[in-house]
């Protein structure tokens, strides 16, 4: 076997070990059924949610991609509102004292205490749930932004100031590349944030009928704990996923470095 | 010495202490759900000491948003006894999600599909291609609804029928974001009290009769202290036959344990019928109909009912 599947076979033996313990304890009657259930009715709970479906007739597929389009037109708006304003505040010192006192007052606003003011403001449709997500995203985005500018060697921008660059050559040649780490990792973040606030965002209700969050609260009012545990696992695997994509794309884009 | 008398006085004095304590009454856990109008017997219970009067000390344990909360602390035996909906009581039964015993009716009817006060909708045939919000799947109100439209000449698929957690009917209702909802007790009766609902069709008239909410308790508890079964139920029926016979002081109760303004309150006793004794067909239809929308595997009704209702045969004996 080659060095690689080698390794990545390594990776999941954890992981294998602990489902196997998981199923022993279970069969053993030591982990009642009703409150954890085994990998394998896990299983079967998810082979339901793609067959019949959860609602009877709405399909996994079609909750993940209507949560996915969430999160993403959140993580949209957030990168949209939150790199320009962060090189901006990242360059000046003067925006950057007359925006921190709002950013370190709003910020620690968990995005799920939005939940009410959201859907009176915005409705229980795909509105509300982009706002929510995109308050969690901004956040992050924003002050990694205005990390990256600051991390700057002051030395490059002095050049490049000296040299003649113009304000606008400046800022996309100088500051957002230099601060494009910061800028990546911040958006790693917002991604995790976003996904984990869409799930409850969903609990209080979809107007779409669609999406992880409100799968998994119908999981849990019909106490089908197979599947509610189900949709975690599904959540969690896709979660990965858009990490890994991430950081893909980071290797891509920091080549230069 | 002087060690073992202190510890003799001691132990005495504990024991003189734990004494007093068990003659106080039977201790039991009990649960509700938030604001729910259909629990009142078991507020009234509390108020006007039924229960004390049982020799029970009956502590509130939780106050939950939701039946299948409830259900979760019965399989985590957090709670001794609970009222909570027949659905979801059922379900978690079905789904074996906990082991709980139905042993009385808390409440029948009490729920209603209510529409914009000015909209152009009068029977249930008009809600075709419109959307319903319902407060859960598998509730009570999803099998009411479906009924009604079953009733109607409508297919299920005629309506598109979604969830909303009902403190948030009420606003999506106004903003027109659903075109009606079916909800319990008070939620339609404040739709129509803050000017925004107009009541569609009472669930009286679409089954009439059905249960609602019923008094359960933990299998274990059923199994083990049938005394204090019988005795919570007697309870009960005071409770029940209370409410029907001081309508003035019931919604004095019911303003204090929802927060409600009187009016909504009062409106809402109006549509709930107290009634404690708990019967076997209906919930045996309410079965059927979870086998055969898919939302539990088992689907043989009657094995479900042998387990649920009065297994142990105590219901007979506690006529009060």
């Amino acid at each position: 076997m080659s060095g690689r599947r080698w390794h990545f076979l390594l990776q999941l033996a954890p992981l294998a070990a602990v489902a196997l313990l998981w199923e022993a304890l279970s069969t053993a009657g030591i982990v009642p059924e009703n409150r954890l259930p085994p990998p394998t009715r896990v299983l079967g709970g998810l082979a339901d949610l793609v067959s019949r479906g959860l609602p009877p007739g709405s399909h996994l597929f079609g909750h993940c991609i209507a949560s996915l389009r969430r999160v993403l037109g959140g993580v949209a708006a957030a990168l949209a509102a939150g790199i320009p304003l962060g090189l901006m505040m990242g360059w000046s010192g003067r925006l950057r004292s007359l925006v921190n006192p709002f950013v370190e007052i709003l910020r620690p606003i968990p995005p799920l205490a939005w939940v009410p003011i959201a859907i009176l403001w915005l409705g229980i449709g795909d509105s509300s749930a982009v706002f929510i997500i995109f308050l969690g995203a901004f956040f992050p985005i924003l002050l990694n932004t205005v990390a990256g500018v600051l991390s700057i060697e002051r030395g490059l921008v002095e050049a490049a100031v000296i040299l003649g660059a113009s304000k606008r050559d400046l800022f996309l040649k100088v500051l957002a590349p230099g601060a494009l780490p910061a800028i990546i990792t911040g958006v790693r973040i917002a991604v995790g944030v976003g996904w984990m606030t869409v799930v409850a965002a969903e609990f209080t209700g979809v107007k779409s009928g669609y999406g992880l969050g409100y799968m998994i609260m119908t999981a849990r009012d019909i106490q089908r704990a197979d599947q509610i545990v189900a949709g975690m696992f599904v959540i969690g695997l896709i979660g990965f996923g858009m990490d890994a994509l991430i950081r893909a794309a980071e290797r891509r884009l920091l080549r230069w470095r | 010495m002087k060690i073992s008398v202190v510890l003799l006085s001691l132990s005495l004095v504990l024991l003189g202490a734990a004494a007093p304590a068990a003659a106080a009454g039977e201790k039991l856990r009990l649960g509700y759900l938030r604001s729910d109008l259909h629990h009142l017997a078991a507020w009234v219970g509390i108020e006007k000491g039924f229960f004390r009067d049982e020799g029970l000390d009956v502590e509130t344990a939780g106050i939950f948003n939701a039946g299948a909360e409830e259900m979760s602390a019965f399989a985590s035996k957090s709670i001794d006894v609970g009222y909570l909906g027949m659905a979801p009581s059922v379900t978690g039964v079905a789904n074996r999600a906990a082991s709980v015993k139905a042993e009385a009716l808390a409440n029948a009817e009490g729920s209603a599909i209510v529409v914009r006060a000015d909209s152009p909708l009068h029977q249930v045939k008009d809600l075709a291609g419109k959307t319903v919000a319902i407060p859960g799947f598998a509730s009570v109100q999803d099998f009411l609804l479906r009924r009604a439209l079953e009733a109607a000449g409508l297919e299920a698929g005629a309506v598109k029928i979604i969830v909303v957690k009902p403190p948030e009917m009420i606003t999506a209702l106004e903003a027109s974001q659903i075109d009606a909802f079916i909800a319990w007790e008070p939620h339609a009766s404040k739709a129509v009290t803050k000017g925004v609902g107009r009541v569609l069709l009472p669930s009286s008239q679409i089954w009439k009769g059905h249960p609602c909410c019923v008094v359960a308790f933990e299998g274990s508890v059923a199994h083990d202290r049938p005394a204090v079964v019988q005795s919570f139920l007697k309870a009960h029926a005071r409770a029940t036959a209370f409410i029907l016979a001081n309508t003035d002081e019931a919604v004095r109760i019911g303003v204090q344990y929802t927060g409600m303004d009187e009016k909504t309150v009062r409106m809402a006793l109006g549509n709930i019928t107290y009634r404690s004794e708990l019967e076997r067909a209906p919930v045996r239809e309410y079965a059927s109909y979870l086998g055969r929308l898919g939302y539990i595997k088992e689907t043989d009704p009657d094995a479900i009912l042998r387990d649920y209702i009065d297994p142990a045969g105590l219901v007979k004996d506690a006529r009060p």
